[in-house]
């Protein structure tokens, strides 16, 4: 399975859980039955508004299923639900202390 | 760090009044501040604060508008007629685009017949500035150009800046609304202090931005401003504040005390300290300094005990 850590300053599986998702810098996706991972960056960061629909396309064509962050917005709530993506709340810590 | 967020849904309600004598009583107590002005469309507290000049200012851009290149265009006028804002006009027979009212939304390229005449260009949104306050805090506030519309990004970016300096308190006056910007400077705070006006319309908007702070479980706190304007009011939202688990942190009367501050480009509790409004105003920020010093205690207490998520109205195409 695919998950997603919103993190603002990319250290691999060190990077600390953004406090936001819709406007993290980067998004750790790792591989649960591959134990790989990878760094991508969140078009959402970049957007004036809409921030978090943004960053829910890339998780969707990613394949992701699951996401950490610090908190979600109303349209990002609403719209993980209406995609099936698990949203978990979790910030501060290092993605791969989340992972374990 | 923690993070305040002043939030009141309705505008001119005081949340910069507030928001500056806090910040005032939290800089004394030699705590590191850094406040943000979230407004850009209509920053004020450099104003309350009596700032003329910043120590630095930079350009933002977040939009982009559509722009003719003359060279190439052969004033077919294609582009003239689509225009959904009616942005572009004639001028002795060539096209060109009024910036302030273009969107950005590139229609007129779809209908253009000639590649490269019309171009995207990022346009200048505003501008971000900061100043260390004589007051023993730095302000990082924003202002934008007509026309720009506001933005969450620009507010993530001034609470980044914020959150850089490494305070022990971020201070953060929001705008008015329940908007992407509003959303932007509730994110990732610790607590919302909301100001309402004994109006039915502030009281509805207070209950609007509460929905908001219940979607992040964040603690509220409230003040009431020019209470006893409608003391009938007031009640109920001292009641509504004592149902919903949100700390009344106190009572401004009405004072024009204030408004003569604001003349002056001064805090009120500088400027008229014996005030009615700076007395009530004072013991509001004592009452934040009280909360800071038993964090733990109040964070726990006034935690929204379960998620109450804001749920949008969605509105789907058909056949999806």
């Amino acid at each position: 399975m695919k998950v997603a850590f919103a993190v603002d300053e990319n250290r691999g599986l060190d990077s600390l859980i953004s406090h936001r998702f819709g406007r993290a810098e980067y998004f750790v996706i790792v591989d649960t039955d591959t134990n790989s991972y990878k760094v991508v960056r969140n078009p959402g960061a970049e957007a004036r508004s809409g921030a978090a629909i943004k960053a829910i396309q890339l998780l969707i064509k990613e394949g992701v299923r699951k996401v950490y962050a610090g908190s979600f917005g109303p349209n990002a709530m609403t719209a993980l639900e209406e995609m099936g993506i698990e949203y978990v709340q979790l910030s501060g810590v290092p993605v791969k202390e989340a992972l374990s | 760090m923690i993070e305040i967020s002043v939030a009141s849904g309705k505008g001119g309600v005081g949340k910069s009044t507030v928001s500056a004598t806090i910040a005032l009583r939290i800089a004394q107590t030699g705590r590191k501040l850094v406040v943000v002005d979230a407004d850009a469309d209509a920053p004020n507290m450099h104003l309350i604060l009596g700032i003329d000049s910043w120590d630095w200012e930079r350009p933002y851009s977040d939009s982009w508008v559509a722009q003719i290149n003359q060279d190439l265009c052969t004033a077919c006028g294609e582009c003239y007629k689509v225009c959904p804002y009616q942005a572009i006009y004639v001028q002795e027979g060539r096209y060109y685009i009024n910036e302030v009212i273009c969107e950005g939304c590139y229609t007129c390229t779809l209908v253009c017949p000639v590649k490269g005449a019309i171009v995207r260009r990022q346009t200048e949104s505003g501008r971000l500035r900061g100043v260390n306050t004589k007051y023993g805090f730095p302000l990082i506030s924003a202002r934008l150009n007509p026309g720009r519309p506001n933005s969450g990004k620009l507010v993530t970016e001034e609470k980044g800046i914020a959150r850089g300096m490494s305070p022990d308190v971020v201070l953060v006056d929001s705008a008015a609304g329940i908007g992407c910007q509003v959303v932007s400077s509730l994110a990732g705070a610790n607590m919302a202090i909301l100001v309402a006006e004994p109006t039915p319309s502030s009281f509805n908007a207070l209950k609007r931005v509460h929905k908001l702070t219940k979607h992040f479980m964040q603690p509220s706190a409230v003040v009431i401003n020019k209470y006893d304007v409608n003391e009938g009011l007031t009640r109920e939202i001292e009641e509504y504040a004592q149902e919903n688990n949100m700390d009344l942190l106190g009572k401004v009367p009405y004072d024009d005390s204030i408004p003569k501050s604001m003349a002056l480009m001064r805090p009120v509790t500088e400027a008229f300290p014996d005030s009615p409004a700076s007395k009530a105003l004072l013991s509001v920020a004592d009452r934040v300094l009280e909360i800071l010093d038993n964090w733990a205690d109040w964070f726990r207490a006034f935690r929204p005990k379960r998620p109450e998520p804001y749920r949008p109205l969605i509105i789907k195409p058909e056949g999806i």
